[in-house]
């Protein structure tokens, strides 16, 4: 089985300063890559490099087509969720996930049932007078709208209790069996199985 | 969404219309002067109101981690900005054109010269909601006033033409050179300034 995406020798150098070097791993369908590391580690921007937000300054980003070859350019289907949560104050539970599906198009059932399997009962009610705990949740429904080949998630257990952390656990499992994987970053290793690299260069 | 937000198109609104009342009030009601100075302080006004929700187009969205999800998502990025940038018009420009209109007659504009003031500020606005996309790109995460302090200068053209056009109908000439300037400036700034967007959004994440 090929790779969904394969990261080589990648490194980032930013105002003479090393945020990360010589990072390499393969992402395989349904297994899960973990990347440790404290404040200013450099998680975020290894995210954001991988995803062609930020130019990499060494190595090599390579993407499964649909024909089983490797590409430079994404060619395949990401779901990202960075630092903030992507959740518009001024729309309401249902309003933010119908936003996120916009490009692909989902049925206000599939909106519904990831809004219920997350514990989000209030679909109508504005964001803004959610909690944060709760807001994490709506992201969280967005998991599930589609079935992605690859979520890049920034930090998904942070400021979360036991019961969200479970959820996402039990969620990630779930989509893992269906063949989708998982890049998460965090400051300690997560309940998932999954394997670890640890950026431990202080930027 | 920025319709929920009803400061987002009432206060250019309010501004222009202040602006427009003060002139009649600071400097004279006499119809022939306010009359020569219209085209200048209807576009002068329009300007300004349009840059003060400039800085709304990209900074929420920044804030709120919908702007990673846009780049990211399989939609072109140059499409997402067009469409932000034709939002942010319908919310700002589009509300200054009818108010134009109010003003026209405070300013004792003649109904001849209502056309071109209205073709003109259509073609205006929106390059400068365009040439405002830039600014608010360059600037997000940064004080408000620097992304109109990055634009006024290259407003300069627009505001020469727009203000050219409403002239020349005052004083019965071809207004229609004009207009097919700003016309053209338009059609090269959708695909130029919208792709010069995107590469300052990027410059962010860097």
């Amino acid at each position: 089985m090929l790779p969904n995406l394969k990261v080589e020798n990648l490194s980032s150098v930013r105002s003479e300063k090393v945020i990360f070097d010589n990072i390499n791993f393969d992402v395989m369908p349904g297994q899960n890559i973990e990347i440790i590391g404290s404040n200013g580690s450099g998680k975020t921007t290894l995210l954001r490099t991988i995803l062609g937000l930020i130019n990499q300054d060494k190595g090599q980003i390579l993407w499964l087509d649909d024909n089983d070859n490797y590409n430079k350019f994404r060619t395949f289907d990401c779901f990202y969720q960075g630092h903030s949560l992507g959740i518009k104050n001024l729309l309401s539970a249902q309003e933010n996930l119908r936003l996120s599906s916009y490009s692909f198009g989902v049925s206000e059932e599939k909106i519904l049932s990831s809004l219920n399997r997350v514990g989000i009962k209030s679909h109508s009610s504005f964001a803004s007078e959610m909690s944060v705990g709760q807001k994490k949740r709506i992201s969280i429904a967005r998991w599930l709208l589609k079935d992605f080949g690859i979520y890049f998630i920034d930090e998904p257990f942070s400021a979360l209790d036991d019961q969200a952390s479970s959820l996402i656990v039990e969620i990630i499992e779930e989509l893992n069996a269906k063949g989708a994987s998982f890049v998460i970053t965090g400051h300690r290793p997560s309940e998932i199985t999954s394997n670890q690299i640890t950026l431990d260069h202080e930027v | 969404m920025a319709f929920r937000r009803s400061s987002t198109y009432i206060t250019p609104l309010i501004f222009f219309l202040i602006v427009i009342s003060f002139f009649p009030i600071a400097l004279s009601p006499d119809q022939d002067f306010l009359r020569s100075l219209a085209p200048g302080v209807i576009w002068i006004a329009a300007l300004l109101s349009s840059l003060l929700a400039i800085e709304t187009i990209f900074s929420e969205d920044f804030r709120d981690g919908t702007l990673d999800e846009f780049f990211i998502s399989n939609d072109p990025s140059f499409v997402l900005v067009f469409a932000k940038v034709l939002c942010h018009w319908l919310v700002t420009g589009f509300p200054i054109l009818l108010a134009s209109l109010i003003s026209s007659l405070i300013l004792y504009l003649p109904v001849s010269s209502l056309l071109p003031m209205i073709c003109s500020l259509i073609l205006g606005t929106f390059f400068m909601s365009l040439l405002g996309a830039i600014g608010a790109a360059l600037s997000l995460g940064k004080s408000a006033i620097l992304s109109a302090i990055i634009v006024l200068p290259f407003s300069i053209p627009t505001l020469l033409m727009g203000t050219a056009a409403v002239s020349s109908a005052i004083d019965y000439q071809d207004y229609s050179g004009f207009l097919l300037i700003m016309g053209a400036m338009l059609a090269i700034g959708v695909p130029g300034l919208c792709l010069l967007t995107v590469e300052a959004i990027l410059l962010n994440y860097e």
